[in-house]
């Protein structure tokens, strides 16, 4: 593309002043923003970490209680952490179950999901299909899935399913064998769409030299799969599955929908129980505590983030 | 960067000619489609049971499944009429919802793309670092915010209307704004924008006469996001929104929750109402969504 | 795109612009005000009622009730208003009522008055300072003593202050039931526990199922439990067991629970204990009272009977189709269980100290207990004014009690454990000892909590 060729003799401004115009138009574009990060997530993220050493009676500095909100939520709260029999449970303990399980369940299904439809015709629409939960509220999928895990099987599409087979009825939400599971099973429901539209583009972008090569050696399906399509989406999967990891450790929306917790507090996850603390029972100081935990258990995954990110920063 | 050329999507066995070759062919992929019709079947039967059930009378839905609706097709609007018009009903909310929506939408799009624009193509001392506390911030969850923020609204009386929540929801979607958008940016071509400092064109100019015509899909695609991410909104306005007038509809849902027993006619029809705007929303604009999608992670 | 930026900025400064005129909703008006506004401001307009200070104020109500339940207190608020010309506000947040006070008063927003979710919430509220005083309002709480037996005006108390009046209970010893069946039967209503088991296998000979039991929603349980806990080991130890010194490892806590499993088991609740898990109260309520009903009693408190002629069934009659006795008596002890709201005043602005003051009065008591979903705690309600007979039998029940107890699961403090989930878990056979055990630890850090 040709650029206009430069005027002749044009006086340049001095050197200061168009540094100091840059400074200026620089502060505009990035003002309005600082100001709104700084105020709604720097300033908020320091007073909590002050808050986590208070009582924190109405959220606020009410009198100062040291590493005790911590020593009662790890050492002295059943619900957050129970390491007493085995296997443990408690809220950071579910955390764990959906870090395992979601995220396991949500890469494998995606992964198999955008392979399968890469073969068919109608692959759009099943893509489609697959990612419509996305678009959805929380609320709304908390509300679907309470219908059809419904215990009575007039009802529940589950329960009249099992019904058929002579089975149950079970009711998923309201007990405590059954809770966590049923969940997570929500939550996987939620999220494969996502996996199967990264993953899709992902395999679409291998480059289609290799599976002819690996054809014409005569390799089989499941030898491509495993030797050749999950080798070069792993990039993406482990990006995915630290996305996914964040979402598990802010999960809120759909325990509160679905369960507010329970039964009793079976179902409880992190980012609950910081709510939980804070309002439902007032101790401000402990919900802050939560909070922390939440951040510290994030910040390796920062770190992981960041560093694959300052390469891209760079260019 | 591998998206150049033909994808490995493309069947690369040479096509059936004849039709045993044909019927081999539909045969050895009856498996998948097997799979991926159970797979459809999963993903579509809670979200249609939910959606017949919305359009059932009260007294069928307790008695008998919405799969046997086929035979006797009874259907009514009722429960529809009574989820938006009845006391606290879903139209205000609605109306809520996309007063809320529009402005959380479009301030995060000028606020994010103004700085993506700094981060990708203007220098400052500590450019790269301050872009890194920026996706740092990611992390932080919504919660953490509540407690000091409100603190902080309270001389200021911005809970009473809608100012706290625009902000409150600016605020939040720009890290991850500025992060999709800056990494768009710096893709554009290093002379364009050259050629018009040269020029002399100010930082405002190639912003408003480059950066922005030149990016358009990949804002498009944020504003998308931002938009159903703030209408399937609860927890922010749990707590942001004060006055009960002001409700948006996930949270004007959460009042058909009831005390006593659980309504399904009116919790599926309010179901749906929440969902109808994201489900056109997505339908119509798929295309910009899974681009936006794919700008920040597959490189 | 210059146009496009332009026409960016214009949106979003008008937008900021709207924001920051109007501190209400531009929305649809009062969503969820709905009846209230024209109610309030039609009596507003008449207006010659309203005498005394303040008239013309407007003072704004919360608390959790909706349907029916709200227009029979918008009610009171309607005569409030026609008597004093202040006019009321009212707004029902029917879930997360907790929260949504707590960021209300942090934002800073508080309602007027608030009905309180629970009294372990009310002492929450009033050590945070909260809540005001009643005596701070101007009102003298040794002047309205006289209006409510003994007992009554205690619950609202934090430590030696008055902080919340309560304004409507239930009973929680009613026991409903299908006279026909036990007509059939041929058995009487039973007085005692041995009576009540009695009259349960008589009707399982008959092939029915005794019982309906709506155990999803957990309080259900805990109302069993308390009426069960204060016959048995009687009033002194009910108060003891739901205060700071209550010891739920203790024996007589697992006697009360084992008790209730004599009676709720598969054999006799409809659906076996499993179906009951799944049902919610008022499919309970439905099992017995529906159109078709699959059972013949069904144990809750005393606003079961709105429930039934509301909701469930509309062409039941309450005394024919529907009727209730008192909770059979343990070991020859009877004692009452209540359930009922405490309202509390965030803020004095003029028209609140009215509005507590009238809360107070037999007038309001009347025009509520009149519309039959509540018992007044007001002493001087005449029980004729009760529309059917079962709510005056209601209303002497609790008024001749030997003992009356408000329910203790709604005493504990805000963030307690879910007693609820604990009877839930003992209904499916769990071993009581290490669930008692957990609640113990639990409840004890709730306790030492609230008083930090």
């Amino acid at each position: 593309m040709s650029v206009a060729p430069a005027p002749a003799v044009v006086p340049r401004p001095p050197d200061r002043l168009r540094s100091e115009g840059r400074n200026w138009s620089t502060l505009l574009f990035l003002g309005p923003a600082a100001v709104l990060l700084i105020v709604f997530l720097v300033y908020p993220t320091i007073y909590t970490i002050i808050l986590s050493f208070n009582r924190g009676r109405r959220g606020e500095f009410s009198s100062w209680v040291g590493l005790k909100n911590y020593q009662d939520l790890l050492g002295n709260d059943p619900d957050f952490l129970d390491l007493s029999h085995f296997p443990p449970s408690g809220a950071l303990f579910n955390n764990v179950l959906w870090i395992i399980f979601y995220v396991g369940f949500v890469l494998f299904l995606g992964l198999v999901v955008a392979v399968m439809a890469t073969r068919v015709r109608y692959e759009s629409i099943i893509k489609a299909i697959v990612f419509v939960p996305m678009a959805v509220a929380a609320t709304a999928l908390g509300i679907i899935w309470l219908f059809v895990y419904s215990p009575d099987p007039n009802i529940g599409l589950v329960n009249s399913i099992l019904g058929v087979a002579h089975v149950g009825p079970i009711s998923f939400l309201g007990d405590t064998a059954w809770v966590n599971a049923a969940l997570i099973a929500v939550g996987v429901w939620g999220s494969v769409g996502f996996a199967t539209v990264i993953l899709s583009a992902a395999i679409k972008a291998i480059p289609t030299e290799i599976m002819e090569a690996a054809r014409t050696d005569g390799a089989n399906e499941r030898q491509i799969f495993t030797r050749i399509i999950v080798p070069m989406v792993s990039l993406p999967m482990s990006v995915l599955a630290v996305t996914l990891i964040v979402n598990v450790i802010k999960l809120f929306d759909l325990i509160f929908v679905m369960t507010g917790g329970g039964p009793g507090s079976a179902s409880r996850v992190v980012a609950f129980t910081m709510y939980q603390e804070s309002f439902p029972s007032g101790q401000f100081g402990k919900g802050a505590a939560v909070a922390v935990v939440m951040l510290i258990i994030l910040v390796p995954l920062m770190i992981f983030n960041l560093r694959r990110f300052r390469t891209a920063a760079v260019t | 960067m591998t998206r150049a050329g033909a994808f490995a999507g493309d069947i690369v066995r040479p096509k059936p000619r004849t039709t045993s070759e044909r019927l081999v062919r539909a045969i050895n992929k009856t498996p998948i489609h097997i799979a991926l019709a159970l797979i459809g079947l999963i993903w579509l039967a809670p979200t249609v049971g939910l959606l017949v059930t919305s359009f059932r009378p009260r007294g069928d839905i307790q008695s008998t499944g919405w799969w046997e609706t086929i035979f006797t097709l009874r259907f009514t609007l009722e429960n529809y009429e009574q989820v938006l018009t009845a006391q606290g009903g879903m139209l205000g909310a609605f109306v809520n919802s996309v007063l809320i929506s529009v402005p959380s939408t479009i301030l995060p799009l000028v606020l994010a793309s103004g700085a993506a624009y700094a981060f990708s193509w203007l220098h400052f001392p500590l450019r790269d670092t301050l872009f890194l506390i920026v996706v740092a911030l990611l992390m932080v969850p919504v919660q953490l915010a509540f407690i000091p923020l409100l603190n902080l609204f309270r001389p200021l009386g911005w809970t009473q209307g809608f100012l706290a929540i625009w902000l409150a929801h600016t605020a939040y979607a720009l890290p991850f704004g500025i992060f999709l958008l800056r990494n768009f940016f710096i893709t554009l071509p290093k002379d364009l924008i050259e050629a018009a400092r040269i020029d002399g064109s100010s930082n405002i100019g190639i912003f408003r006469n480059i950066v922005v015509p030149l990016s358009v899909p990949a804002i498009a695609a944020y504003g998308i996001f931002q938009f159903l991410w703030v209408w399937n909104d609860l927890l922010m306005s749990l707590v942001f929104v004060q006055t009960g007038s002001n409700f948006p509809m996930t949270r004007q849902v959460q009042n058909l929750l009831g005390q006593y027993g659980t309504e399904w006619h009116l919790l599926a029809a309010g179901a749906f109402v929440l969902m109808a705007v994201p489900l056109i929303v997505f339908f119509s604009l798929q295309r910009y969504f899974v681009q936006g999608l794919l700008a920040g992670s597959v490189k | 795109m210059a146009r496009f930026l332009r026409g960016t900025t214009l949106v979003v400064v008008s937008a900021l612009l709207m924001a920051c005129s109007n501190g209400g909703g531009t929305a649809a008006p009062a969503a969820s005000t709905g009846g209230a506004s024209p109610a309030a401001s039609a009596s507003g307009a008449a207006d010659s009622g309203g005498t005394g200070a303040n008239a013309g104020a407007t003072i704004s109500v919360t608390s959790l009730w909706g349907g029916a339940e709200q227009e029979n207190f918008q009610k009171v608020l309607d005569a409030f208003t026609a008597k004093t010309g202040i006019k009321t506000k009212y707004e029902s947040i029917r879930t997360q009522y907790d929260t949504v006070l707590q960021t209300r008063i942090s934002g800073g927003n508080p309602p007027d008055v608030s009905i309180m979710p629970g009294i372990g919430f009310l002492r929450r509220f009033a050590a945070d300072g909260s809540i005001k005083k009643i005596k701070d309002l101007g009102i003298d709480p040794a002047s309205i003593a006289g209006n409510y037996a003994p007992g009554i005006l205690e619950i609202g108390k934090v430590g030696e202050d008055q902080y919340g009046i309560m304004v409507k209970f239930n009973s929680k010893s009613t026991f409903w039931y299908r006279p026909q069946k036990l007509k059939d039967a041929g058995v009487d209503v039973p007085k005692d526990w041995d009576a009540l088991k009695d009259v349960i296998s008589k009707l399982k000979a008959k092939g029915d199922k005794p019982l309906g039991l709506g155990a999803k929603d957990s309080w259900t349980l805990t109302d069993w439990f308390e009426s069960i806990y204060v016959r048995q080991a009687g009033p002194e130890a009910y108060d003891k067991l739901f205060s700071k010194d209550g010891d739920w490892n203790d024996a007589s806590v697992q006697t009360a629970i084992k008790t209730m499993l004599e009676v709720l088991n598969d054999d006799n609740v409809v659906g076996g204990i499993n179906g009951a898990l799944g049902a919610a109260f008022t499919d309970g309520i439905g099992q017995v009272f529906s159109a078709s009903p699959k059972a013949d009693m069904y144990y809750e408190g005393g606003f079961v009977g709105g429930i039934i002629t509301g909701q469930v069934n509309k062409s039941a009659k309450l005394g024919t189709d529907a009727d209730w006795f008192d909770f059979p008596s343990i070991n020859g002890n009877s004692g009452v269980t209540i359930g009922g709201d405490v309202i509390a005043a965030l803020t004095d602005k003029p028209g609140v100290k009215e509005f507590m003051q009238y809360m107070t009065t037999p007038e309001s008591g009347e025009v509520w207990a009149k519309t039959g979903a509540i018992i007044s705690p007001i002493k001087s309600v005449s029980p004729d004014v009760y529309p059917n007979e079962q709510t005056k039998r209601e209303a002497a029940q609790v008024a001749n009690a030997t003992a009356v107890r408000f329910d203790g699961s709604d005493l504990l403090p805000s963030g307690s454990p879910d007693l609820g989930a604990l009877l839930q878990s003992a209904l499916k056979g769990q071993d009581l000892a290490p669930l008692l055990q957990t609640f113990q630890t639990k409840v004890k850090s709730a306790w030492d909590a609230e008083a930090s």
